[in-house]
């Protein structure tokens, strides 16, 4: 027998409804709960000063410097050379065989757990390249790990500039490379930026590929050059919650992770948004 | 009588294939200078890429391949050591769709001559002045050229557009596709007026699926049939007396 529309209707509007509340509310309660928990550790003392007694008393200052600092200097080794072969890939290449198998290579690439970025990294940087530790093999790493994600993004952005606009800027004389640079990726820029943001996300909450080549030895300070070892909050929060040193130090070290991305995100859609708004003006 | 106008383009031979397609069979034309050729047929008739062809926008599409000549002042367009970015400084191209780009309306305007080195803050101003004026789209924008080129309506966009060509400071050919399908009569008699004052500066080759705007404005017609020229002429003699039963029966919308 047939159910009338009219019930499919209602069915649909509730098993998809439900999907949304089932994974709105997931996130809810992860964030939530966090906070909840590590709020009351957060305190200026304990953002701005340095850990003692491995973590179980003092801040997390040297951590939370190096969080923001790892994922930004991937993303500047990243960004150049990501959108720069988008670039390449989609204006100065016709789709060929190649193409699509470089394309099908950043495909994979996206999809590798990070532990195997990280053990890339440990042997390239860290051993073969004799760096040791250091906030630059991290960076190194990382930026190797969110390449694919920002070629792919960025590649869809600048396909989605429409063709109408290259042919204008040719037809009044420009050369492929000022199309590019005037039309192209302006106009591109909004997609850009979200595989930015994808890139950060990924790299700034990053353990297991940052462990093994930024290292996790407890900072005295903040890294004073690009060839010390660091630690990141996620390392920072994964020793002390492994090694049972400070539940309380552990949920705060989250919270501010949390709260951390969500501010990354919220500075970068505004960022994107007043650059859109000045342009249509 | 048009034999005797300097020639600004002479077309010999000219194919166009794309892929295996001849979507032009071989066009000979010498196109004067300071005129308004009109070219009507069909669509899928090959006037688009004929006219796409005189700037070499043709180049960016996969697989087309050309023979023949297009001589510019006497010069082929084609020979490996013309400058393909200088020629389409030289001849210019408005579209079918408006196609303001996403910036403001005095940097769509100068944007030719900003890529052509032109710095000079008073002489941008000069030359976005003076476009606009040509194109007739001065008083209505004039206040606001800060404004994004995307706010504009439809017709007030192409005039952008054509203000946008006038620009380029090489300019010596305009050509344009169908420029006034989509806009309302206002603005196409604005277009139309504009072009009439315009050729005693520069050669105009206007496409048309609008046999009476043809009528209207060009000097001369060329009627353009299946990837081939069917008749060229002086445009009254093309709309009364065609030597071709096919033009005949195309002006007077028997087909088409």
């Amino acid at each position: 027998m047939r159910i009338p529309p009219k019930y499919t209707q209602a069915l649909a509007v509730v098993i998809l409804g439900g999907a949304t509340a089932f994974t709105v509310a997931v996130l809810v309660y992860v964030i939530v709960f966090v906070l909840s928990k590590g709020l009351p550790g957060i305190s200026i003392e304990f953002l701005f000063s340095a850990p003692k007694d491995s973590g179980l008393s003092g801040g997390i200052y040297p951590m939370l410097v190096a969080t923001f600092l790892l994922p930004l200097m991937a993303i500047a080794i990243a960004l150049p050379l990501g959108v720069g072969t988008a670039v390449y890939l989609t204006e100065y290449t016709r789709e060929t065989r190649l193409t699509r198998v470089l394309r099908f290579g950043t495909d994979c690439l996206a999809g590798i757990p990070s532990i195997i970025f990280g053990l890339f990294g440990y042997i390239f940087f860290v051993e073969m390249l004799k760096m040791g530790w250091c906030l630059l093999s991290g960076s190194l790493t990382l930026a190797i790990m969110v390449l694919p994600t920002i070629i792919r993004t960025s590649e869809e952005a600048i396909r989605a500039v429409p063709n109408s606009y290259r042919e204008v800027s040719f037809s009044l004389g420009a050369t492929r490379w000022e199309t590019v640079l005037k039309v192209v990726l302006p106009n591109a820029l909004p997609g850009i930026v979200t595989g930015v943001m994808l890139g950060i996300g990924r790299s700034i909450g990053e353990t297991a590929a940052v462990i093994f080549t930024a290292g996790s030895i407890l900072p005295r300070s903040v890294p004073l050059s690009v060839f010390e070892p660091v630690r990141t909050l996620s390392v920072h929060f994964y020793t002390l919650a492994r090694e049972g040193i400070s539940n309380e130090k552990a949920y705060a070290t989250a919270a501010v992770l949390i709260i951390s991305v969500l501010l990354v995100n919220l500075a970068a859609y505004g960022m994107m948004h007043r650059f859109i708004a000045k342009r249509s003006r | 009588m048009t034999a005797k106008l300097p020639i600004k383009i002479a077309v010999r031979d000219f194919l166009v294939f794309q892929g295996q397609e001849e979507a032009l069979r071989g066009i000979t034309l010498n196109i004067p200078a300071n005129r308004i050729l009109g070219i009507i047929g069909p669509s899928g008739s090959g006037k688009t890429t004929f006219l796409r062809a005189l700037n070499r926008l043709n180049d960016l599409v996969p697989d087309t391949h050309v023979e023949g000549q297009m001589l510019l002042d006497g010069q082929d367009i084609y020979h490996p050591s013309f400058d393909v970015v200088r020629l389409r400084k030289r001849v210019g191209m408005l579209f079918a769709l408006p196609v303001a780009l996403p910036m403001s309306i005095y940097e769509n305007v100068t944007y030719g001559p900003r890529l052509s080195g032109v710095r000079n803050r008073k002489r941008l101003d000069e030359i976005v002045e003076t476009s606009l004026k040509a194109a007739f789209l001065w008083d209505e924008v004039k206040d606001r050229l800060t404004m994004s080129g995307l706010r504009l309506s439809g017709g007030q966009q192409q005039r952008l557009c054509l203000a946008r060509v006038l620009a380029m400071e090489e300019l010596e050919v305009i050509l344009l596709d169908e420029p006034c399908s989509g806009l309302d009569p206002i603005s196409t008699a604005k277009i139309e007026e504009a072009l009439t004052i315009l050729k005693a500066k520069y050669t105009v080759i206007l496409v048309t699926n609008n046999t009476k705007q043809a009528a209207r404005v060009a000097d001369e017609t060329a009627f353009f049939l299946m990837g081939e020229m069917v008749e060229h002429g002086a445009t009254e003699k093309i709309f009364t007396v065609p030597n071709d039963k096919r033009t005949n029966d195309y002006v007077t919308g028997r087909f088409g």
